[in-house]
């Protein structure tokens, strides 16, 4: 039983990695623009069936599928960024119905385009186990939480160091004196969106290559990401991690423990407790919410 | 509103729409099934131009009041009008368990309601001792014969879902007009500011969100006993959401009639056209409509052709 338990965190664990790049990506165009994204999800999904596309159509791993997603990816969120910029009125609560519009839009044409059956990789070489003492894990999913790890490092750079990452950051925290200050927030919004998307797009190819996909799943990817925000607090890489590393733990423990049908449960009760004790987060400062 | 077209509006809905096209089954089973939307579309749109929240997660109450009134009747032999007004009942106690989510607001309650939506369903396919799991509920009771009239065929349910859907405009239109709705509108442009004037806001928005999920849950189970069949894929599908919401954006969400209108529009483009284009992923252009409708229009096609004859109107 131990055994078993060890084993659902491990796996837990390296769920998270991705689970954490697709919340990064949600989080960092909220900070910027105040705005959910509710097409996140969507365009993680469109990534993981551009991975099943490479792989089925070319022969190649699916890991070769990334600079693939990456620019349809980015172009797709650069797609969201334009409807997004272009609403004037209600932003808060425009923004949110055009892109539950954009994420519509997605769903149905990845139906079109894929049709509703479920896809998941045949590369044996992501798909074999790795022994690690009494823990097993996919060789795809140890390389894709790996990678996961190497993108949530060079994401702190970026938002630490590079001119961009800091007008980020500035425009997230006031965006009238980031203007004054010369940085252009319109195009830092655009940049913002284009990460989110280059996230996106890696972790949409983690998803095909250790897991299955279907058309309808890109919903559920988004409430993940805002429950892992929720978990987290906006505001910080690591904290976002462990975040996704509880969400991965509490549905590998579920799937272990009682069933795997009830595997989206878990997160929405770690949600509401999170909401009813701990308003701020696990990991959050004082921050309103809106 | 012009008050004097109200009369005339209601006579045709209730004696000119039957008697032209009763005798067609395809098109009246149209019109029920864009009634049904028009009346989740108007659930929708009180409470997001009262209460200021935009929900995604309407496809539960819809899920809810269907599966409570479809088990009450089916089950536990409840007559089939009573299990109408429980199941709107099942969808506010859905309602309460989601209280919580209030404290939270814009994007936040938008993403927590629809991670709600998903709960509902993963419990009604799980809960299999009740209701009947992934197989569904079948033999769900239809509207019953009273006084000679069959309220199950597709003529008798459009008077049932008339008269569900004028009611609650009726009551939207009053709740509206009262000093709650005032106090609505006052929370919509500072929430603090109302606050501060001694109104319970979160009180008041809780009740927007009870009230919409009634309205939602009984519109819900009206579909149940129409249709005679539930599963939860059909009674928690995201369709119930995306239609409501792209008939009252295109209506304009922030009117009572728009709602209706855009659902009864939106339905029947979507069916007789959309649905021809293409077959299997018709709801993209459903999604492309919204968007376009946010971009250019976001308040609406109502206002927009209304707003030339607004002086003449005299409103």
């Amino acid at each position: 039983m131990s055994d078993l338990i060890l084993q659902a965190l491990y796996s837990g664990v390296l769920a998270g990695g991705s689970y954490a790049l697709i919340a990064l990506g949600l989080a960092l165009v909220f900070g910027t623009m105040r705005v959910i994204n509710l097409a996140h999800g969507e365009l993680v999904l469109l990534a993981a069936y551009i991975g099943y596309t490479v792989e089925s159509r070319l022969g190649w791993s699916p890991v070769a599928a990334i600079p693939f997603a990456l620019v349809v990816v980015c172009a797709a969120a650069a797609c969201v960024y334009g409807v997004v910029s272009r609403i004037r009125v209600d932003r808060e609560i425009n923004s949110l119905i055009a892109t539950f519009g954009i994420g519509v839009i997605l769903t149905n044409a990845i139906l079109l385009v894929w049709s509703a059956d479920v896809r998941s990789t045949s590369s044996a070489w992501l798909q074999e186990a790795v022994v690690m003492g009494p823990l097993y894990g996919m060789r795809g999913e140890l390389v894709f939480f790996g990678v996961s790890l190497a993108l949530m490092g060079a994401l702190w750079w970026w938002l630490a160091k590079s001119w961009y990452g800091r007008a980020v950051r500035a425009v997230a925290s006031n965006r009238d004196a980031a203007q004054l200050m010369g940085i252009p927030p319109g195009r830092t919004e655009l940049v913002s969106f284009l990460v989110a998307g280059v996230l996106a797009a890696c972790a949409g190819v983690a998803l095909y290559s250790v897991g299955v996909i279907q058309p309808a799943l890109g919903g559920a990817l988004t409430v993940k990401a805002f429950i892992i925000t929720v978990l987290a607090g906006v505001g910080s890489i690591p904290g976002v991690l462990l975040g996704a590393v509880l969400l991965g733990v509490a549905e590998a423990l579920t799937v272990t423990l009682a069933s795997s049908a009830l595997q989206e449960l878990a997160g929405m009760g770690l949600f509401l407790l999170v909401l009813f004790v701990l308003p701020n987060g696990l990991f959050g400062a004082v921050r309103r919410r809106g | 509103m012009r008050r004097a077209y109200f009369p005339a509006l209601l006579l045709a809905a209730y004696a000119g729409v039957p008697l032209v096209l009763g005798g067609n089954a395809y098109v009246m089973s149209l019109i029920d099934a864009a009634l049904v939307i028009g009346g989740i579309a108007l659930a929708w749109a009180l409470l997001g131009n009262l209460g200021g929240m935009v929900s995604f997660g309407h496809s539960a109450f819809v899920g809810v009041g269907g599966y409570a009134s479809a088990l009450l009747t089916a089950k536990a032999g409840l007559p089939v009008p009573a299990g109408l007004l429980l199941g709107g009942v099942g969808a506010v106690l859905a309602a309460i368990v989601m209280l919580p989510v209030l404290r939270l607001r814009g994007p936040y309650f938008a993403l927590a309601i629809l991670a709600y939506a998903h709960i509902f369903r993963i419990l009604a396919t799980e809960w299999t001792a009740v209701t009947g799991g992934a197989a569904g509920v079948s033999g769900v009771p239809p509207l019953p014969v009273i006084a000679g009239i069959d309220f199950g065929g597709k003529t008798g349910a459009y008077f049932v879902i008339l008269t569900i859907v004028c009611v609650f405009a009726w009551i939207y239109a009053r709740v509206s007009a009262s000093h709650y709705g005032l106090a609505l509108r006052a929370m919509h442009d500072s929430e603090d500011a109302t606050q501060v004037l001694g109104v319970n806001s979160t009180l008041l928005k809780a009740a927007m969100l009870l009230l919409s999920a009634f309205m939602t849950g009984v519109v819900g189970a009206f579909n149940a006993h129409y249709i005679g069949f539930l599963e939860p894929d059909y009674a928690f599908a995201g369709l119930w959401v995306t239609l409501p919401i792209v008939a009252a954006i295109f209506g304009g969400y922030r009117t009572i009639a728009g709602p209706l209108l855009g659902a009864v529009v939106v339905y029947l483009l979507d069916q007789l056209v959309f649905k021809t284009l293409i077959s299997s992923g018709h709801q993209l252009i459903l999604g492309a409509l919204l968007v376009a409708m946010i971009v250019f229009s976001p308040r609406g096609l109502l206002p927009l052709l209304t707003r030339g004859r607004k002086s003449d109107a005299g409103t």
